[in-house]
């Protein structure tokens, strides 16, 4: 496991590759996500945990700008980029994937990514050349097979790595994953995990939710916990599975559930 | 990696293309020739012609991007008008008044967008219900280009009033019917066209690969609307009289709509076949019996909704199927898919 070994280094010397000050968002009277600050280093596999409801999909869309927040301001490497759009953001390295599965149904799996290369951070000059790219992210998240196949038939763990390879088409600096496992067996689980080892080693920082406590534990370097919107806690997995208010609020309910939802 | 098993069912887009611009070509250079021959109708034809510009034209923005506009008739009648102003008043070369016609209806195109594209949902549809009304209205009472008695297109040419060419009508909207086909071919294979269709299918998601969707849109229908307006254009130098109650009629609008749903949404060839039905049956049926078309074409996108929402196209490739047990490649939208 060299590639996870990678050093993540002092927040305090360097601009971090995301911050958030203060990140809040109302639905309503509800408080989805409340008053929220995380800084996340270059090169580090960011996780973000917290039971059903937390407001982890809402903190996501507000960093990737589907979602204006209520008050509070997103920096992406030290650039304030609250105000702009979610293409915007997509074209400076901010992508992300969904936790409810949206592929273009009406393209084919290949097309679902070969548009994403051309739309990203990246365009490749020729058609040819954006085809020749999706496919080798398609083979990289193992979906080589599926290419020619209509995005709609795909099962829905297949999907979910649709997602990951569309996104990753789009050649971000700052890749969000969204409960990436869902629907997936543990062996693909590890598969996944591995993925994301090796896209984070070549220079890509991930922020990434999951479910699966062991998934989550295994990959993170640092790891932040939401609990009825607010940050509970943040540390190295040590630290977060130590933290009582955490075991408390989520490992006691979370821990029971593991086995059953892997 | 062995790349048998990859991309087996699709054909490379260009292999696409160029088997549809073969065809286009056929198609295009016997409508050519047709005034040299005995056979075809031309009135039939150019009529014909106009309509199936036009729904290639609503294809584009309802078919591929899935923005559904009750509203084309606004932009068939800019076009109309600004033709028939640039030739009757200032003289214009009228295949130059129907590049004005397209520019002008472009422009409306924006004006209609820019607004509405912003908002999701059925916004779009209805608004364009209103401004279609609003249009017609305004040129009801706009007393400079005759107001609801209408206005009387003069083409001088030397002094002299130009003599009526049936051949030449016709000829110039093969031209313009090959330049939307030729666009819907471009588009259909196209970057371009598969972030409208990414958009039709989810405009978020689409967002979030850095689709602009605002812009694509405002693209989609400024192109639409200059294919409608140049048809537009064609039309009132050909009936050298023209009046809001007639190129702003909703009614229109609404055919313009229907005749791509009929044939098949987001197909190259659906709107084309669509229009075809629809000029034929529009000339040959309701000129005999005037007042039948509603409930026809109201039955007719019933049947297309309930029982083949692909349209003409896909009951060709649902048939096609069958009798080879093959599937072909980027079938037609369900029309109960479009978000209206
Ligand atoms: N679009 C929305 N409209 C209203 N409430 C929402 C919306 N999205 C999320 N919520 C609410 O915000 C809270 C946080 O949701 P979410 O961010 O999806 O949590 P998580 O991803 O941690 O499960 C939940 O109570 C959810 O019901
Ligand atoms: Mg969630």
């Amino acid at each position: 496991m060299s590639a996870a070994a990678t050093p993540v280094r002092d927040p305090a010397h360097q601009v971090p590759v995301l911050e958030v000050r203060g990140l809040t968002r109302y639905f309503g009277g509800l408080a989805a996500v409340k008053d929220v600050d995380l800084q996340v280093p270059e090169g580090a596999i960011f996780g973000v945990i917290g039971p059903n409801g937390a407001g982890k999909t809402t903190l996501f869309s507000m960093v990737t700008g589907s979602l204006a927040p209520s008050a509070g301001r997103v920096f992406f490497r030290g650039r304030d980029v609250t105000g702009l759009k979610a293409f915007q953001r997509v074209r400076l390295g901010i992508t992300r994937t969904h936790q409810i599965v949206r592929p273009f149904r009406s393209l084919t799996v290949i097309e679902n990514v070969e548009l994403a290369t051309r739309y990203g951070r990246r365009p490749p000059g020729t058609a040819a050349e954006a085809r020749r790219r999706a496919m080798e992210i398609l083979e990289f998240v193992g979906l080589g097979a599926q290419a020619g196949l209509p995005a709609s038939v795909l099962p829905v763990g297949q999907q979910k790595l649709l997602e990951l390879a569309r996104a990753l088409a789009t050649a971000p600096d700052l890749l969000l994953c969204d409960e990436i496992c869902g629907g997936l067996t543990d062996a693909e689980t590890r598969e996944v995990m591995d993925l994301l080892r090796r896209i984070r080693a070549s220079g890509t920082t991930i922020l990434y939710i999951e479910h699966d406590m062991r998934a989550v534990m295994s990959v993170c370097d640092r790891i932040a916990v939401l609990n009825f919107g607010e940050k509970l806690a943040e540390g190295s997995p040590e630290e977060i599975q130590r933290n009582p208010a955490v075991i408390e609020a989520y490992l006691g309910r979370g821990a029971a559930g593991v086995d059953s939802d892997a | 990696m062995t790349a048998a098993p990859t991309g087996t069912r699709t054909h490379p887009p260009r292999v696409t293309a160029a088997r549809d611009l073969a065809a286009a070509a056929v198609l295009v250079a016997v409508l050519a020739v047709l005034p040299w021959t005995e056979w075809g109708n031309l009135r039939l034809l150019f009529t014909t012609l106009i309509w199936t510009t036009c729904s290639i034209a609503w294809n584009l923005v309802g078919g591929y991007a899935g923005q559904v506009s009750f509203g084309f008739a606004v932009f068939y009648g800019i076009g109309a008008y600004t033709a028939a102003v640039l030739i009757t008043e200032a003289h214009v070369n009228p295949y130059l008044a129907f590049a004005g016609a397209a520019l002008a209806a472009a422009a409306a195109s924006l004006l209609v967008g820019i607004p509405t594209f912003r908002l999701r949902g059925p916004y779009f549809a209805i608004a364009t219900i209103g401004i279609n009304e609003a249009v017609r209205v305004v040129m009801n009472n706009m007393e400079a280009v005759g107001a609801a008695s209408g206005y009387r297109v003069n083409e001088m040419v030397g002094g002299q009033r130009a003599p009526f060419v049936m051949a030449e009508h016709y000829l110039s909207m093969v031209v313009i019917f090959a330049v939307a086909l030729l666009v819907s071919i471009l588009v259909a294979r196209s970057r371009f066209g598969l972030a409208l269709t990414a958009i039709r299918d989810d405009e978020d998601a689409a967002a979030d690969i850095g689709i602009n969707a605002f812009q694509h849109k405002l693209a989609a229908h400024a192109l639409a609307a200059a294919l409608v307006g140049a048809a537009g254009g064609a039309y009132a130098r050909y009936a050298a009289f023209i009046d809001p109650g007639g190129v702003f009629n909703f009614n229109n609008s609404v055919s313009i709509l229907l005749m791509p749903v009929i044939g098949g949404l987001a197909t190259v060839w659906g709107p084309i076949i669509g229009g075809a039905v629809y000029g034929i049956v529009q000339e040959e049926l309701v000129a005999r019996f005037s007042q039948i078309h509603l409930g026809l074409y109201g039955t007719l996108l019933i049947l297309a909704i309930l029982f083949e929402p692909g349209g003409v196209v896909g009951l060709m490739r649902r048939v096609w199927r069958a009798l080879t047990g093959r599937r072909v490649q980027g079938g037609p939208v369900p029309a109960r898919g479009v978000k209206a």
